[in-house]
């Protein structure tokens, strides 16, 4: 998907004509001629630019560049699994093409989506962050192939947003705790593969938008409660966490028929087709 | 509500026993008749210490004096009352929101009760204290109502997570995860981290397939910045990455870095072994790995160039490094006489293996410090 240097050498045999027509545009290196076999297009983006000032249309090259950075750029910034704010998209990568920001937002998405499979989603309506979601179902042979990823602490999410939707969307600090405890991982103590459990859950987590974590009003001592946040409801839905659960108990997910009506409900809305869809709003 | 609890509070004396702030100034829906009733009564109590226009009172012919006296000792028993139902809710909160029982509203109707003989602000304070209270109890009661519905058992839910993973340990002695084996949590975590991420759409973390070039094992960290400047790319030809003018940096001090070490470890030889120069291809041949031969010779002529050590040939006109000296650089090696030496080292695979066969190195003398 990147220039490669062969496509200067073309150029380089082509008239010269054309290459007075491009260095009217930002760099000198305004080959026309693409690796993508759009020569035609790329020939008129560079005739167009011949007039034209640092701000003006860019040539089919620049744009591919920018494209580039830009899905670099997301794919690095998921690292970490924080939301990535527009501003530090348009900060670091897109600086002056900023009045073709939607366009290029949109390449990326499909850039993402067609090579990766990744789809870049935003966070909430109007939030102006975006995060990385797989569109691709998890395969059994996966794990495998995906080796050390670090710690494993999606299995202590899923364990927590399943507290958290069994005992109806909502779960007080203090009984998650109790909980875990159970399994050997503590608030206070340090853990042998989680470090801090406590900085994981109710701030990695947090910050990652797994959960959200509010203080309870009126409570003394202080307690604070567990809900989902808007990235779990991206990445997974109650269906899926109530079919863990139940696997865990080997049972059935309509052996809780409250929570298996909350989780069908919740499947129906999604199936219908919704107004404003989690597509990269300019 | 909140500015009469503001005049309530701004009646209470100082020096008795501290009242507990009545922190809920905001549970309008949970109100009980008493809360409506309350502001008329405290509307008249406040600013007047005399019991002479309070309506609970009575006896309206008694002397005032008298009055106050009698109604002091009642109401200290009243606060009393209500401090200890307070209390006795407050110990007994989990009970009471748990179970069926009926105890809140019993509780309730005694408050009730005490609130018909209440006539000042203070004691009405603590109704008021005791009512938040009340109200916080009701409404954990019935969120528990709700999830009684579908009941989801903790406990058996952890129980069922160590079936899961493969321990079973059914006997309901309660033991934790943490009194087992280091190992045996680990396998523990990795088994409901396989089981889990099958449930979530998860995005993998970007990594490079086979690492980075960097010497060091370093933590990815995002690449944040980008040249602008588009004509870079011109230079930098193939690279898919825009450097940044510190990377160039870094790799050189790499490189110092690596020299100074090589460095040190030939001088400990020679510390070690005086006036024995080492083979140069003992030295320099790893019989692993090509690639850090051909390293180590790149590194090893920064060693010769800077003139730490010299390189020439034996008897056998096999290539020998031998120290040199700090002080032999000052006497007899005249500058003058140092005609630039040049030797170039071609080393093809072939040629290493031949040279680990022949010199029999069988394990490299440059350590390596990863």
């Amino acid at each position: 998907m990147l220039q490669k240097p062969k496509s200067r050498g073309r150029a380089g045999s082509q008239p010269e004509r054309e290459q007075d027509g491009g260095r009217g545009g930002g760099g000198a290196e305004e080959a026309p001629s693409t690796s993508r076999g759009a020569a035609g297009a790329g020939w008129q983006g560079s005739r167009r630019a011949e007039a034209s000032p640092k701000a003006g249309p860019r040539s089919q090259k620049q744009l591919e560049l920018k494209v580039a950075e830009l899905v670099q750029f997301l794919l690095i910034k998921d690292q970490k699994k924080i939301p990535i704010k527009r501003a530090d998209i348009l900060k670091h990568v897109v600086g002056d093409y900023k009045d073709i920001f939607p366009d290029l937002l949109k390449l990326a998405a499909q850039r993402l989506e067609y090579v990766f499979g990744y789809r870049l989603v935003e966070l909430e309506p109007k939030s102006n962050t975006y995060i990385l979601i797989n569109t691709l179902e998890p395969v059994e042979e996966d794990a495998e192939v995906r080796g050390d990823q670090g710690t494993p602490t999606t299995g202590l999410l899923m364990i927590v947003l399943g507290l958290i939707f069994m005992k109806g969307n909502s779960i007080k600090e203090t009984e998650v705790w109790d909980f875990l405890r159970r399994l050997g991982v503590h608030p206070t103590k340090k853990h042998l593969i989680f470090g801090d459990p406590k900085k994981l859950i109710t701030e990695d987590f947090v910050r990652q938008r797994y959960l959200e974590y509010r203080r309870i009003p009126h409570t003394d001592p202080v307690d604070y409660e567990f809900q989902w946040g808007p990235r779990t409801n991206l990445e997974t839905s109650k269906m899926k966490v109530l079919k863990f659960v139940a696997k865990v108990h080997n049972q059935d997910p309509k052996d809780w028929p409250a929570q298996y009506c909350e989780a069908l409900a919740e499947e129906e809305a999604r199936a219908r087709p919704q107004t404003g869809g989690p597509a990269p709003s300019s | 509500m909140a500015d009469e609890k503001g005049t309530l509070r701004g009646d209470v004396e100082e020096g008795e026993e501290p009242v507990v702030a009545v922190t809920g100034s905001a549970h309008p829906g949970k109100q009980a008749e008493e809360e409506e009733e309350e502001p008329m009564k405290v509307e008249v109590a406040v600013g007047a210490d005399a019991c002479s226009d309070d309506l609970s009172c009575g006896e309206a012919d008694i002397d005032p004096s008298l009055l106050e006296l009698a109604d002091e000792e009642k109401c200290r028993s009243i606060r009393k009352q209500y401090r200890q139902l307070i209390y006795n809710v407050q110990q007994n909160r989990d009970d009471i929101v748990n179970t069926a029982s009926d105890s809140l509203t019993e509780a309730l109707e005694e408050a009730n009760v005490l609130f018909d003989a209440v006539s000042r602000t203070r004691e009405a304070a603590l109704d008021a204290q005791f009512l938040v209270l009340a109200s916080d109890l009701g409404k954990e009661k019935a969120k528990q109502l709700n999830s009684d519905m579908s009941f989801f058992n903790q406990v058996a839910f952890c129980d069922f997570l160590f079936i899961f993973v493969g321990l079973n340990w059914m006997e309901g002695d309660g033991r934790e995860l943490s009194d087992y084996d280091d190992n045996i949590a680990l396998s523990f975590w990795e088994t409901v981290q396989k089981e889990a991420t099958s449930w979530m759409l998860q995005a993998e973390k970007f990594h490079f397939i086979f690492g980075s070039f960097k010497s060091e094992p370093s933590a990815r960290k995002p690449r944040l910045e980008h040249r602008k400047k588009v004509h870079r790319m011109e230079e930098n030809g193939d690279m898919p990455t825009k450097l940044r003018k510190l990377d160039l940096n870094s790799n050189q001090e790499a490189t110092e870095k690596e020299v100074e070490r090589i460095l040190g470890l030939l001088q400990t030889y020679f510390r070690k072994y005086p006036d024995t120069p080492v083979s140069y291809f003992e030295f320099v041949i790893d019989p692993n790995s090509f690639s850090r031969t051909v390293e180590n010779i790149f590194y090893v002529s920064f060693i010769i160039r800077d003139g730490f050590a010299r390189i020439r040939l034996d008897q056998d006109r096999l290539p020998i490094l031998e120290p040199i000296n700090i002080n032999q650089v000052g006497e007899g090696n005249d500058p003058s006489s140092h005609c630039r030496k040049q030797g170039v080292i071609s080393l093809s695979l072939q040629d290493w293996k031949n040279i680990v066969a022949t010199f029999e190195i069988s394990e490299a003398m440059i350590t390596n410090s990863y």
